[in-house]
This record gives structure tokens, C-alpha cells and sequence, in this order.
């Protein structure tokens, strides 16, 4: 056997006291990913896809939304079907270069309509009716290595770390800034305690030294990695166009992390939905533009995968506040060099066939992640999802 | 055996912000009995929050006009900030420690933010109010608070155009919590709190006419519900006394639950009317509550951190600002729940920067400066701020100095921490900067 499948397959605890410390100090993971990175982006608070790409022949749209609905002079048209929301005009380039993969209509049966359990189901990949304390990132990070590795595999664009990076023994890392994140972790005291021997110490105490053991590997690491590359792009003046510009930065710097995950807010539109949904769809829009820019540039674009999703859409009908309450399925996007299938890849929602006024979802979420982590990032899915789920055929 | 200074240490971070040693060593000649009574008569008395002036002073009658509204917005920032640290303050130096404690949980519970710092006021007060007495009292009091009507969109809510929100989390979070109900039962609901709204004085108001008054089924029963008739079922629910004690099991004892002590106290909870603080006495005069298993095993919440650090070094900032930064930093801002469902508390706090930041905390106070503290503004729309200025931190070591005079590395751990650990100071440290390393430790993270 291989020294390589020896590692795959042996107990992950006792592989990591067989890795020497040197090895360890590189973060070195014994399943490849063969350079592919992943980028999640969450839009959260429920974006409306509706009034992002619009069916403009519908004449039940419309109808359902005689204020808020987005006449078809306004939009950017990509086919005889469906137009683009105005405020995200580098979506139309994406499509039109084919490398816009957009799936419709993604959900999970018995969609739930709160925020927060959306959002949990969502990065949990669990059922509706049940709650799971880890997030599907943080069980990849369990499966390619548990008990070893380093929290920087995944990495989340934030202050502070949510549920999709937290696995059942591994955790990512989230920051906002490389440069901070190492200087804050250079004070000796720290450094002291992150070399500490862990002997006598209860359950809870350990946790804490653990984590900053890893943390002060991980923040040296990311801190070299940072300054290799420095993007020359436009980003938007907003917290998201400085966190997109980040990853760009660490991703053509060739970091060995896999996955990166940040979160926009402002999509929960319940009210006046039309003016502020443009302003966030326009900082979503112009934040990858640039993004896409610098990984073009830095020979990384095919190697990479975006992902944007949305915690549920809304519903169809607008409400009484010119806006929208929370709905059910939605679209994901996604984008990159080798999506494998661009275009829209199934049909746009039927709108005269709601659930209660609500879209139905005609792929699972769970098909999609199971898709991109075994098409993408070449590892089995079924323990990760804790389930078999059909793939889906792109990638 | 626990030590009994362990247990009044134990008792003051779980029931309040913790104590000076000092503070805790002059109380190790009474029984637990009379400390606990002490804590309860000290927050029989208290004082509500009246810092922000009501905006509309002169102007009652009128009500807010729209450009008074964006105004209010615009200044809230400012006005919240000021706010934080009113409670902040409060916290730290008020000697109804137990009620303050008992406001911060449901501020928690009841998790809100809207920007305007008047009603954050009116609501901070309503829950203190309440804080110690009988949960459907307080349950009915935050149902009708203006800021909560706001924050969960309920003025949207009317008869023609249901608006969910508020039912969904009055009841998926207030009360029973999830799974106990069905979809339709929060259709249902939000129909009968149609009509409750906010008026232009920011005050409840009921509107008839946007009223739903007709016939509705929930959880199984029919009838012409208002929205009070639906706090009552949810009230009348067990599962509300036992959503409601798991929480506070977590929070005051350990956050790993005891199931038949849960149930117990559910149900005693809910016999006694859900009289808040029967249940707590009940839980502070326990003999499990001070067993070794549920003594520093809970990771302090940032607020509770710094509360800490206020109460043993008067640690203070000359601007406020520098205070909410740190807070937003470690990732919890009084009066700005993450969502409407709160913190969630636990290793949640704990990650690779927050985890950082703590530990650095008394090596920033030494150095006067929160400086390398530099989290990213909290609204959106902002530019990126000026590089910070060097912010001064205030703080004064002389009670602990006095306390600890004779420098022993053992003394300070078992008056400061809770989870025993070696200390080995670097040669030549000051006084202080020994203090200071040990409060540096990760343990003394665990209250």
C-alpha cells in the first residue's frame, strides 16, 4: 500500500502522532485537493432570486408584484426567458462567457422560514426537523483529517466563526485581516501558553489551549501567505469588497486553504424592498468583479469555484410594505473557470405552481454540495452529509 | 471537597459578574444561606436606566414626524453606543447584581435591536422591571414593547396582509420553542396580533381596524383569539417552563444539561407560576449547584469578561467607543444580538481571533492601548475608518495589589481562577504584571 492511502485510511488520530512536528508545521493534509478552492458566499437574510434573474414573460409576476416587480426595460436580458436585475450587470458578462452556472429552484423539503434555522440548515446540511451542531465545511475539515490539520484549510472572511466552518472536532479560522490576525498573536504570553504542556487539565481548559495552538500555527501561516500577492483591482468601498479582495489575495498566493466562507448581509427586504435590494446586489455584483479579475489574473480562476446562496428566497407576492416576506426556494450561483455546464442548468420555477404561494424546490441543496465536494474537491460526500444524495450533473 | 471561598466565587459569577478577593474573603464567615439572601434583598431596590431623553420632549402630542424618525436613526448610532455603556456601567457598580444579571439573560432571551436608543431604553427598563418576577408578566410587558413590535416587523402585520414574524418568534423562541407547532399555528397566531402596533410617540397602540378578529384554530383550539389569548396558551404550555429553565440551566449552572434536574425544575418553575425568583433561590441554595462539575466549566461571555474586569481593576476607557469596539471584537455588543434568536453563548465565544483577544486583554490594559484592536465597522455603509488613534485604557490594580501583596504566584491563581494551573512569572515582574499573567491565562476564561 502506498504511503499516501496508508495515511487516507489508517485511524486519523493515531496518523497524526505518526506525522512528524516539521510536517505538522505545514499543515500538511494527507488528502489532496489538487489545488482547487472553494468560495462560499452567503447572502443573507433571504434574497429575493425573483427580482434578481426575472422571468419578464410572466404574467403572474406581475401580478404579484405590481410595485416591486421589475418591468423588462429595466432588466438586462440574458435569454428569451429571463432577465438580469440592473444592479448586478457583471452576473450578464459571467453568463454570457459562460462561466455562470445558475441553478433554480434549490431548496430542501418542509422549508423553514426563520433566519436563524434557515441559515443552520442550510450550513448544517441537516433535515428540517433536526438540528445538527456542525456545519458541512467543518465536517470536510473532520473527514480530510480529524484530530490533525489546521484551522486555516477553511477560512471564514469575519469576526466571528458560524456554523458551516465548525466540525465535530476541527474548526476553520475566521479573521477579517491576516496582517491584525498575526500581530495579535505574537504577544509572548500567548506564545507561552500555546506551548503549554496540557497534563492535569479538565475538558473545558484544554479546549482553550488547543485552540490556541492552532490558532498561532495557522496565523503565521496566513500572514506569510499574505504578502506574497497584492491585488491591483477596483473592489467596492464596503466591508464585503475588502473581505472578497482578501481571499483574491490569499488565493493567488497559492495558501493551501480550500475553502473560504463570507457572508453579505441586507437581503431581508420585508419592506421598500426595490432600493435597498439594488444597493446590496450592486455591492455583490461590483465585489466579484473584481474578485474574478484578480484570480484571472493570478492564474487561478479555473482552479476555483464560487458558490453563492441564499438561507430561503421570498415569497412570490409582494406584501403590504412594498416588499417581501421570507419564501422558500431559490437560486445558487455559481462561478468559475470550469463549471462545467454554464447557462441556467434546469428550468426556471414554475410560478403557477406554488406550495402556498411559495417556489418549490426541485433540487436539494444537499445534491448541490454533494456535487461540488465530490466532483470539485474529489472526497466522498455520503459521510460528510451523513447522507447519499444524487449528484448533480455539472462539475 | 470544594473550597467554600470557591463556592462564594462560584455563587458571584454565576448570579452576578463575579467579586473582588478581597470582597469574597470578607464573606467567608457567613452560610451560603445568608449570601444568597444578601443577593437577593440587594436587588429588591433598583434604579431603571434614564439616560437617553425622550426625543419628542415638547412635542408629545404631535407624535415623531418621518424627518424626526431619520434623525433618531441617523443620531442612534451615537445614542447606542452611549446606551451600552450606561449598562456597562450599571453592571459593574450597581449592588443589584442579581437583577442585573437576571436583565442581561433576558435581553438575551428577547434578543432586539432596532436604532432607536429611546425604546432600546424603554425595553431595557420594561425587563428589569420584570426581570425577578413572574415570567407571563414579562412575556406580556416585552409582547407589546415598541421596539420589539418594530424589530419583528408587527406593524406590518394587519388583517389584509399577514406579517409572521413576531407570531413565529414569539413562539419559536419566547416561549415553547421550535417543533411544539405547526406552520399554520403561526399563521394563525399572527392573525390574532394583527392591529398591535407602534404609534408615532412610540408608544403601543391597538388599531381595530387592522384587527383580524375572526375565528382561529391554534394548537387545537378554536376560537376569536387575540394576541394576549396567544400569549396565554403559550404560557399555559409546560414546554414553555421547560424551553424557558433549559436556557437558564445553561447559562447559571453548566452548559451541559442534567436532564432529571432540568425536569425538575421545570416543573417546579411552572407550578410556582413561572416565579422567577423562587426558581432562582431554588438553584442557588441547591447543594449540586456547587459540586465540583459545574465550577468553572462555563466560558465567560464577552460582557460578562469585561463586567469582571470592571469590578476588579475599574477598568474604563476615555471613550466609550473604545468599549463597544472591544465588545464588537470578542463578538457581543449590548443591545446588538447577531439575530433575533441571540448569542448562543458557549464555545461559540471561542475561536482562533476572539480567543486571542481575550487572552491579551490585561497585556493591552498594561500598555494603555487597545490599538491592535481593529474590528471592522458594523454598518455597512461606512468607509474604512481612519486608522484609530491611540485609545487610553483606564484601570486601577491597587485593590488587587493590596490583596495580593506578597507577590505568591498560588495566592493570585486560587483568587483569581476558578480551574487550578501553575504560574512561573518571568524574572523581575512587577506586581502587576504578575496580576496581570495570570489573568492572562486561558482558565481565567472559565467562570
Amino acid at each position: 500500500m502506498q504511503r499516501r492511502d496508508f495515511l487516507k485510511t489508517t485511524t486519523l488520530a493515531s496518523a497524526s502522532m505518526l506525522v512528524p512536528g516539521f510536517l505538522k508545521k505545514l499543515g500538511a493534509s494527507a488528502i489532496s485537493h489538487h489545488g482547487k478552492v472553494l468560495v462560499i458566499i452567503q447572502l443573507s437574510g433571504g434574497n429575493d432570486g425573483l427580482n434578481c434573474i426575472v422571468p419578464y414573460r410572466s404574467d403572474i409576476y406581475y401580478k404579484a408584484r405590481p410595485s416591486i416587480g421589475l418591468g423588462r426595460d429595466e432588466l438586462i436580458l440574458l435569454n428569451d426567458e429571463a432577465g438580469l436585475n440592473p444592479a448586478m450587470p457583471f452576473m450578464a458578462d459571467l453568463y454570457h462567457e459562460g462561466n455562470l452556472t445558475v441553478l433554480h429552484s434549490v431548496g430542501y423539503p418542509n422549508p423553514n422560514r426563520s433566519h436563524f434555522r434557515s441559515t443552520d440548515i442550510w450550513l448544517s446540511a441537516s433535515d428540517e426537523n433536526v438540528v445538527w451542531s456542525t456545519g458541512w465545511i467543518g465536517r470536510y475539515l473532520d473527514a480530510r483529517c480529524g484530530g490533525c490539520g489546521s484551522p486555516h484549510e477553511a477560512v471564514e472572511l469575519d469576526d466571528t466563526l458560524s456554523l458551516a466552518l465548525k466540525g465535530k472536532s476541527r474548526k476553520g479560522i475566521a479573521f477579517r485581516d491576516p496582517a491584525a490576525l498575526h500581530l495579535a498573536s505574537t504577544v509572548p504570553s500567548i506564545r507561552n501558553a500555546a506551548s503549554a504542556s496540557l497534563q492535569g487539565k479538565t475538558n473545558e481548559v484544554q479546549y482553550l489551549y488547543k485552540t490556541l495552538a492552532a490558532t498561532t500555527e495557522s496565523a503565521d501561516y496566513l500572514y506569510s501567505q499574505s504578502k506574497i500577492y497584492k491585488s491591483k483591482q477596483d473592489y467596492p468601498r464596503h466591508d464585503f469588497g475588502r473581505r472578497m479582495k482578501t481571499i483574491a489575495e490569499l488565493i493567488c498566493s497559492g495558501s493551501e486553504t480550500v475553502v473560504y466562507y463570507v457572508s453579505l448581509p441586507g437581503f431581508d427586504t420585508h419592506a421598500f424592498q426595490k432600493d435597498q435590494h439594488k444597493r446590496i446586489l450592486n455591492v455583490y455584483s461590483s465585489a466579484l468583479e473584481a474578485f474574478v479579475m484578480d484570480l484571472k489574473q493570478g492564474g487561478r480562476f479555473d482552479d476555483t469555484l464560487v458558490m453563492t446562496f441564499s438561507e430561503f428566497g421570498r415569497r412570490v407576492e409582494q406584501n403590504a410594505s412594498r416588499g417581501t416576506d421570507h419564501g422558500s426556494a431559490n437560486q445558487v450561483y455559481l462561478v468559475g473557470g470550469k463549471t462545467g455546464k454554464p447557462g441556467f442548468l434546469n428550468g426556471m420555477p414554475d410560478l403557477g405552481n406554488l406550495v402556498d404561494g411559495d417556489l418549490k424546490h426541485t433540487m436539494d441543496f444537499r445534491q448541490v454540495y454533494a456535487t461540488i465536494l465530490e466532483k470539485f474537491l474529489g472526497t466522498s460526500s455520503e459521510a460528510i452529509l451523513e447522507r447519499r444524495y444524487d449528484l448533480v450533473d455539472m462539475l | 471537597m470544594v473550597q467554600y471561598r470557591r463556592k462564594i466565587q462560584h455563587l458571584y459569577l454565576r448570579a452576578g459578574f463575579g467579586e473582588t478577593p478581597s470582597r469574597i474573603a470578607s464573606l467567608q464567615n457567613k452560610s451560603l444561606t445568608e449570601i444568597v439572601d444578601d443577593l437577593f434583598d440587594c436587588s429588591s431596590q433598583y434604579r431603571d436606566i434614564n439616560y437617553i431623553p425622550y426625543p419628542l420632549n415638547g412635542r408629545e402630542d404631535k407624535g415623531a414626524s418621518p424627518y424626526q424618525v431619520l434623525k433618531m436613526v441617523l443620531k442612534s448610532r451615537r445614542d447606542m453606543e452611549e446606551l451600552n455603556n450606561e449598562w456597562l456601567f450599571k453592571m459593574t457598580w450597581t449592588r443589584a447584581v442579581l437583577r442585573e444579571k437576571m436583565t442581561f439573560f433576558w435581553h438575551n432571551h428577547f434578543a432586539t435591536s432596532v436604532p432607536f436608543a429611546w425604546l432600546m431604553q424603554v425595553q431595557n427598563n420594561i425587563i428589569r422591571r420584570h426581570a425577578l418576577g413572574k415570567f407571563p408578566e414579562l412575556l406580556h410587558a416585552v409582547a407589546r414593547d415598541p421596539a420589539m413590535l418594530i424589530y419583528l416587523n408587527n406593524q406590518q402585520n394587519r388583517k389584509d396582509h399577514p406579517n409572521e414574524n413576531f407570531a413565529r418568534e414569539v413562539m419559536e423562541l419566547f416561549t415553547t420553542g421550535i417543533g411544539h407547532y405547526t406552520e399554520q399555528d403561526v399563521k394563525e397566531a399572527a392573525r390574532a396580533f394583527t392591529g398591535w402596533t407602534v404609534n408615532m410617540k412610540g408608544e403601543f397602540e391597538f388599531i381595530a381596524a387592522r384587527h383580524d378578529d375572526g375565528e382561529k384554530t391554534f394548537m387545537g383550539k378554536t376560537g376569536n383569539f387575540s394576541g394576549d389569548d396567544i400569549l396565554g396558551f403559550l404560557v399555559q404550555d409546560r414546554r414553555t417552563a421547560t424551553n424557558l429553565v433549559t436556557k437558564i440551566y445553561r447559562e447559571f449552572v453548566n452548559p451541559v444539561i442534567n436532564k432529571s434536574r432540568v425536569e425538575e425544575l421545570s416543573e417546579f418553575y411552572y407550578g410556582s407560576g413561572y416565579d422567577t425568583a423562587m426558581l432562582m433561590k431554588k438553584i442557588f441554595t441547591s447543594g449540586w449547584f456547587y459540586e465540583e462539575e459545574n465550577i468553572g466549566v462555563k466560558i465567560a461571555s464577552p460582557i460578562e469578561l469585561l463586567v469582571r474586569y470592571g469590578k476588579l481593576i475599574a477598568l474604563g476607557f476615555k471613550s466609550g467607543k473604545t468599549q463597544v469596539r472591544l465588545q464588537r471584537a470578542l463578538g457581543q455588543v449590548l443591545f446588538f444580538p447577531p439575530n433575533v434568536a441571540g448569542w448562543k453563548g458557549g464555545t461559540d465565544w471561542i475561536d482562533s481571533s476572539s480567543l486571542l483577544i481575550r487572552l491579551s486583554i490585561p497585556s493591552y490594559i498594561l500598555q494603555g492601548s487597545l490599538a491592535p484592536v481593529r474590528p471592522k465597522p458594523a454598518f455597512e455603509e461606512q468607509e474604512e475608518e481612519e486608522r484609530p488613534a491611540r485609545e487610553e485604557i483606564l484601570a486601577d490594580w491597587s485593590g488587587l495589589g493590596e490583596f495580593f501583596f506578597s507577590g505568591n504566584g498560588s495566592e493570585m491563581v486560587d483568587g483569581l481562577l476558578q480551574q487550578a494551573t501553575a504560574m512561573d512569572f518571568p524574572a523581575g515582574a512587577s506586581l502587576v504584571q504578575r496580576i496581570a499573567s495570570v489573568m492572562s491565562c486561558p482558565e481565567f476564561q472559565l467562570i
